[in-house]
């Protein structure tokens, strides 16, 4: 089976911005093409994940101290009782 | 006193181990194995067999990409408590969502053709040639009667089939993805589907603001991947609306002239009549065409205000009740002056729609019809829940007695 290949590192921008170019590539001989439409689809797919990656890396860095007491619960800036 | 069923149209090869687990007396495990030779991506097809009496419920969520699937996803799981996460220790790319009482699987992970395959065929993954339905019917089927199943993972970063991971029967189950209601026998095993209609106009204003930031993108390139797919997207995943319960349709403002920002929107959701387990949402009077505006001295609105409309209608040949909201709050406590006015809400309490929105005050949405009517439909669908439920543990009840 496929193994579990990690996100590769220098990011996804990268990937998508390559596919952008790969689709106007294919698109300019035949815009109607198979090829053409699988190209754009292909954008579209690594578009949505980008912006997932974006979304999912803003909620977890969104509040330092919150990030800073998920590793150090017992400091005093971190410790809440519930009573 | 347990029923099993085993699960498997498709001939298996050899049976790898049968093992039964010894304590427990409501779970019993058979294991079958099987590789599949034929398939070029080397994917292990793996079935378990779980016997157990807990009862699943299947919810079909069918969406464009990026159109807010996940946003829904969120307030549906709020509304049942617990936040939704990825599957711990697994792949770091799965699309598996698991809470206490809901997992959502994303039906990307039943594509047959990979990216490369996509590419090489060229087909987009909205042909149903790119999709294996006749997995993903087992696999939901199998989930649905309490067997636990081992899931391929389809990795949106490397566009490859990863390995496949193990889901466990949830209390709720939701598929979400371009296809729930595409393949009859998959449609067949819903007890409540939703379809989220974004008009071209909204679509075409969203996604300007999800990919403008990124690097290579122009007005142009979203224009043209929009136009590409579209084709694909008229055959294969607009007509499904007809067979949802409940759409949530997304257009323009009508209280602004010529608005293309996206952001003040006009949401329709039309419910269809005559479900069950589901009782449409009225505003005011049941069945009549009403159209209320609620700024005034109750509610502070600035430009363009809100309107509501509520009327009886005809969708594909369907009775439905269709409420509408125009504009958006200023103010997300004030929406509670709106919520009063709704019946048949399936609210526990005076003031939950009001109180699970400003929950989610951060997502988008919060301010205008998307995030008021999906909560809506999250509170429904947790009345259907618990009408199944109680239905089914008086059935066996019942046939014992006669």
């Amino acid at each position: 089976f496929n193994p579990v290949k990690a996100t590769p590192e220098g990011g996804i921008s990268d990937i998508v911005e390559k596919s952008i170019k790969d689709a106007q590539e294919t698109c300019a001989g035949d815009p109607v093409s198979g090829e053409c439409v699988a190209a754009w689809d292909e954008v579209e797919e690594l578009s949505a994940a980008a912006s997932h990656a974006r979304d999912k890396k803003k909620a977890g860095g969104s509040d330092p101290l919150e990030e800073y007491c998920k590793d150090n619960p017992e400091t005093d800036e971190c410790r809440t009782y519930d009573n | 006193m347990a029923v099993s069923t085993i699960y498997s149209t498709q001939s298996l090869n050899s049976t790898h181990f049968l093992t039964s687990s010894s304590s427990s007396s409501t779970s019993k495990h058979v294991f079958f194995y099987r590789r599949n030779q034929s398939q070029t991506n080397r994917r292990f097809n793996t079935t378990i067999i779980t016997c157990a009496q807990q009862q699943t419920i299947v919810i079909g969520l069918a969406a464009d990409s990026g159109c807010g699937k996940s946003t829904f996803m969120r307030r549906l799981t709020s509304v049942f408590g617990g936040a939704a996460e990825p599957p711990r220790g697994g792949n770091p790319d799965s699309n598996t969502l698991i809470s206490d009482t809901t997992t959502v699987i994303c039906l990307d992970d039943y594509h047959s053709l990979d990216r490369t395959g996509r590419k090489e065929k060229g087909v987009t993954a909205l042909d149903p040639r790119a999709n294996d339905f006749d997995l993903m019917y087992e696999q939901v089927k199998a989930l649905k009667s309490g067997v636990a199943v081992e899931k391929p993972i389809y990795n949106h970063v490397t566009g490859l089939l990863d390995a496949p991971e193990l889901i466990q029967p949830p209390k709720i189950l939701v598929i979400e993805g371009l296809h729930p209601m595409f393949d009859e026998r998959v449609r067949s095993l819903l007890d409540f589907s939703i379809y989220l209609d974004i008009s071209n106009e909204v679509k075409f204003a969203w996604k300007i603001q999800r990919d403008m930031a990124e690097r290579g993108h122009s007005l142009e390139s979203i224009k043209a991947s929009i136009e590409a797919r579209k084709p694909d997207f008229d055959a294969f995943i607009d007509p499904q609306k007809q067979y949802a319960d409940a759409v949530i349709e997304v257009l323009p403002t009508q209280l602004i002239p010529d608005d293309n920002e996206g952001k003040v929107l006009r949401v329709r959701l039309i419910m269809k009549e005559g479900v069950k387990y589901f009782s449409p949402v009225y505003l005011f009077d049941e069945g009549s065409t009403i159209s209320w505006i609620p700024c005034g001295r109750k509610l502070t609105c600035s430009y363009p205000g809100i309107k509501f409309n509520y009327e009886p209608d005809s969708y594909f040949d369907n009775e439905v009740s269709i409420l509408e909201m125009d504009g958006q709050f200023d103010r997300l406590d004030e929406l509670i002056y709106v919520e009063s006015h709704l019946s048949n809400l399936s609210s526990k309490f005076y003031g939950e729609v009001t109180q699970q929105m400003l929950k989610h005050a951060d997502f988008p949405g919060s301010n205008n019809g998307t995030g008021l009517f999906q909560t809506i439909v999250g509170l429904k669908i947790r009345d259907l829940y618990e009408q199944l439920i109680a239905n089914k543990a008086t059935a066996p009840a019942e046939t014992a007695k006669a």
